[in-house]
């Protein structure tokens, strides 16, 4: 029933003038997707969160208030007080930019070193190929979070470090991704037709492979950078991602911990945030995946669900 | 006079579809005499193998809803309970599939699926279902048959495949077999094979069987009687060489000169049909035909014509009779 | 297959060999001298001078990885930087307590979606549907230490029926074992679960669509027959699959859950290690984690080898 690997976008054999208005067809079922939109908008919302932060929060985030400290939510403190007295619904704000920030880079990083990975692993073939699927699977072998900590053991905690190490983990599914669709479009009639008519390696790359990849990188993209700002947020749970006094997500819950019983809003409202965050980025992976191409479900969830 | 095996009368199947209610088969009338083979041919969409799996209650109650009768040997299928089906299916009425590779399960033996309907039909035990399966698989030509119960089907080429379900489908000496489309997917040696496996097979056992296929090629060689359904209404129902002497309705005559004719001296234009099939949820009030007949008049859009000569064996569904279409 | 086991365990070993590789990488990437950073503020010159050589990082690259390889097959896996114990023994006091938190995490997690994504699937379409996957889709998107906190503070604080923390042994008590044991397995089981839910129930809506289960209707079979004979022997194997690969997820969640849980297992010991730039320790940890993924991994292969006969006859 399912034929094989399809993880080019649908039938490989479209020219490239087809494929822009393809890209308008992606954007209606996308949109017609209720879940998706709503992912949207809630994506549209943290982002200008993240930009006008500073501006819109009520309070600085390192207001500190010793007299107000560990207040519940209030009027004047939509999510209340921490320790330090500081507004926790301001800090929750600027996390945002953290967490976008690290998300997002981190998913260009394994993008950026993933994607030519695995185009020249599935175009060129051979030893080349041999090693670089070795050594992602090397990567793979370890489970997500453990070689995220092993790196920053290396280099240190920080914000840079973690975006690194969490685009490092993320490298192997985009290399594996890319050269499954690189192998199957290279098999194609049009590409042999382009060659045969002494096309280069580049052109062909450039022309033929690189628009149709396009399609299963954009959907595992989306999926990953949900996975990835939990990553994020658990990499500064563990007090190895962003150093105080910068607010993250996941080191506002840690902190919250100590606080449970006088304020237990300290660690439920950043939750809220990553919850609320990952969901909407899930919403719109699946809208765009099953805009894209419904069957590369089996490929990708497979392989980005940690 | 032969009892009838089977007498279908006035079946309808419609589904709910978001676009509204689809009539797929309207109703359709036939009989299946003992030991007959009755094909059923029609073009992808007239419904012919809706009609089919309606009759053994396989098709999911919502969203289709089916009416009519479906007596088999007296007993109306259509309102059997769900047990009283399951003891009639792969029993005394079995079905065979189009694609051999995709209706057999990949994660089980062919012995096992073989047993399946021995064990539970005719209660044989292990040793006994077991013997009795390679006896089928020799039937129906499988080398080394005992050998082969322990293999899985991606260990057989398609044709075996196919041999298999018919040994499945006659493990329990049914009275009706229904082949739906059984040698679209195979090459063309092995279509023969095949027919000829069947037919075999129903001398045999006395086996009645309804053959559901587009392609009157098949029909040819192997069917009694043909029944030419178009848009869910039959069209013309009569025993297989009147049919092709005569060809009374506008569709069959169309359908018949559409088939490639090998051995012409001069290569022809393969004639096609123009226009397309029906739309089940919007079907016209008149003919089913009439928007693809060239001999269609305003009468032909508006009323729908009734089956002429019911009583003969050859009925046709047109308001015309051969004189008037033909001249 | 045999043939098929004989390639799994070789693939196996070279992806082992290649994990201790960067393991052993760790060390000596870091920008600075790894004992003396270790040591920080603690900085004793014998001590040091004791480490260093026993870690054997005077002699060439090639020749350490070799002694270290060789080494850590017999069972030395060196001492820890801060104690001085060994870490083969730090290590082996661990285990049982992340091995439990692990395969209970996993029974949670096949517990919950197993018989929630038949169910789904075959009545697709009804509220129980909607209800587990809209209830999944949310489960999917919690952070596991947040659904971790959150229970703290729902079962210790706020109703006081669970510990929040510890590790009881089960021949101390097993009760006690149960009830510390059950918030951290219930934590990252019913995420892991709700991801496996959906593939569950795709799997099995998947088999249910496919010709061999009209097949089998035909032949006379009850709805409960062809469920059980012959769609779910065809719906394990992508099952099998997905679990596989939530392996890594559920031990990432192990770590994580380690620390908030305060369990006594490989993770915290992990954590602590990188707080304390323990790198004996730290490598010991991965190694041994990555072991266990890599072997539960070849385990599930295996049963996928089982299950589906077409990759046997490969």
């Amino acid at each position: 029933m399912t034929p094989g690997i399809d993880q080019g976008v649908g039938d490989a054999g479209e020219p490239i003038a087809e494929h822009r208005s393809r890209a308008r067809a992606t954007v209606d079922t996308v949109l017609r997707n209720r879940l998706a939109v709503a992912g949207l908008i809630v994506l549209a919302l943290l982002v200008l969160a993240a930009i006008l932060g500073p501006t819109i929060a009520p309070y600085d985030i390192n207001d500190i208030n010793v007299a107000d400290r560990l207040t519940g939510p209030s009027t004047a403190h939509w999510f209340g007080t921490d320790e330090l007295g500081r507004d926790v619904f301001s800090r929750v704000l600027i996390g945002a930019r953290v967490s976008l920030l690290v998300g997002f880079i981190a998913v260009g990083i394994a993008l950026i070193v993933g994607v030519p990975i695995g185009l020249v692993s599935g175009f060129y073939g051979g030893a080349a190929d041999s090693w670089l699927m070795r050594m992602m699977d090397i990567l793979f072998a370890l489970p997500a979070i453990l070689l995220a900590i092993a790196i920053l053991a290396v280099l240190g905690p920080g914000i840079v470090n973690a975006m690194i190490a969490i685009g490092i983990v993320y490298t192997p599914i985009f290399a594996r991704i890319t050269r499954g669709s690189v192998l199957t479009i290279k098999e194609s009639v049009f590409v042999r037709a382009a060659r045969s008519l002494g096309a280069t390696d580049g052109r062909i790359l450039r022309t033929h492979i690189l628009p149709n990849v396009t399609a299963p990188i954009t959907v595992q993209a989306s999926l990953s950078l949900a996975f990835a700002i939990l990553a994020e947020a658990a990499l500064s749970f563990l007090g190895l991602g962003v150093q105080p006094p910068a607010p993250a997500w996941g080191r506002m819950l840690s902190e919250g911990r100590g606080f449970f019983e006088q304020a237990p809003w300290m660690a439920i409202f950043p939750g809220v945030a990553i919850v609320i965050t990952v969901m909407a980025f899930n919403f719109v992976g699946d809208g765009l995946r099953d805009a894209l191409d419904p069957q590369q479900r089996s490929v990708i969830e497979s392989r980005g669900a940690e | 006079m032969t009892e009838q095996v089977l007498s279908v009368d006035d079946l309808t199947v419609s589904f709910g579809t978001r676009l509204g209610r689809a009539r797929v088969v309207n109703g359709f009338s036939y009989d299946v005499a003992e030991g007959e083979t009755v094909a059923i041919v029609g073009e992808s969409g007239s419904g012919k193998s809706v009609s089919s799996l309606a009759l053994l209650q396989l098709l999911p109650v919502p969203p289709a809803r089916v009416e009519g009768k479906a007596l088999f040997r007296g007993d109306d299928l259509l309102t059997m309970s769900d047990a009283e089906i399951r003891r009639i299916r792969g029993n005394r009425i079995a079905m065979i599939f189009q694609d051999p590779m995709t209706s057999l399960n990949p994660v089980r033996t062919i012995g096992y699926q073989l047993i399946e309907p021995l064990a539970m039909h005719m209660g044989l035990d292990d040793r006994a279902a077991r013997a009795r399966a390679a006896e089928l698989l020799e039937i129906v030509g499988i080398p080394s048959p005992g050998d082969r119960l322990d293999d899985y089907p991606h260990q057989f080429s398609g044709g075996m495949r196919q041999r298999v379900m018919i040994a499945m489908g006659i493990a329990c000496n049914p009275d009706l077999l229904i082949a739906d489309e059984a040698t679209t997917a195979l090459d063309v040696t092995t279509q023969a094979q095949i027919l000829e496996e069947i037919s075999r097979l129903q001398e045999y056992m006395g086996l009645a069987v309804i053959w559901i296929t587009h392609d009157l090629g098949v029909v040819a060689g192997i069917a009694d009687r043909v029944v030419v359904l178009y848009g869910g209404s039959i069209m013309e129902e009569a025993p297989i060489d009147d049919l092709f002497a005569q060809r009374l309705h506008p569709y069959t005559r169309a359908l018949l000169a559409s088939l490639p004719k090998p051995g012409l001296d001069r290569p022809r234009r393969l004639e096609a049909i123009p226009g397309l099939p029906p739309n089940p949820v919007r079907l016209p009030p008149g003919c089913p035909f009439a928007p693809r007949c060239t001999h269609a008049v305003e009468r032909c859009f508006s009323e729908k014509p009734e089956l002429r000569n019911p009583e003969s064996s050859h009925r046709v569904a047109c308001h015309f009779d051969a004189g008037e279409l033909y001249g | 297959m045999t043939g098929y086991v004989v390639r799994r365990l070789f693939q196996m070993a070279l992806a082992l060999l290649g994990v201790s590789v960067i393991v052993f990488a760790l060390i000596h990437l870091v920008p600075g001298d790894p004992v003396r950073i270790a040591l920080g503020t603690r900085f004793d010159p014998d001590i040091y001078e004791a480490l260093r050589a026993r870690a054997g990082l005077d002699r060439p690259i090639v020749v350490q990885y070799f002694a270290w390889l060789g080494s850590a097959v017999t069972g030395d896996l060196g001492v820890s930087f801060r104690s001085g114990q060994p870490v083969a023994g730090l290590l082996l006091e661990r285990l049982p307590a992340t091995v439990t938190l692990a395969f209970s995490a996993l029974f949670v997690a096949l517990a919950v979606s197993i018989p929630l994504g038949i169910v789904s699937a075959v009545r697709s379409g009804s509220k129980l549907d909607y209800l587990s996957t809209a209830t999944s889709q949310i489960a999917v998107s919690v952070p596991d230490f947040w659904a971790g906190i959150m229970y703290i503070l729902l079962f210790s604080l706020v109703l006081s029926w669970l510990p929040p923390s510890g590790y009881v042994s089960f021949l101390e008590s097993p009760v006690e074992w149960l009830r510390h044991l059950a918030l951290p397995a219930l934590t990252i089981g019913l995420i892991s679960g709700s991801i496996i839910f959906r593939f569950v129930r795709s799997a099995v809506l998947e088999a249910l669509n496919q010709d061999y289960t009209r097949t089998a209707r035909a032949k006379g079979l009850s709805e409960r027959q062809v469920i059980w004979r012959h769609v779910m022997p065809n719906a394990w194997i992508p099952i099998v699959t997905v679990v596989g690969l939530q392996l890594g997820f559920l031990l990432s969640g192990v770590i994580i859950v380690e620390v908030i849980f305060a369990w006594p297992g490989i993770g915290r010991l992990a954590l602590l290690a990188v707080q304390d730039r323990d790198f004996t320790v730290l490598q010991g940890a991965v190694l041994l984690i990555a072991f266990m993924f890599l072997v539960i991994n070849l385990l599930v292969d295996l049963l996928y080898g089982y299950l589906d006969p077409r990759v046997r006859y490969d």
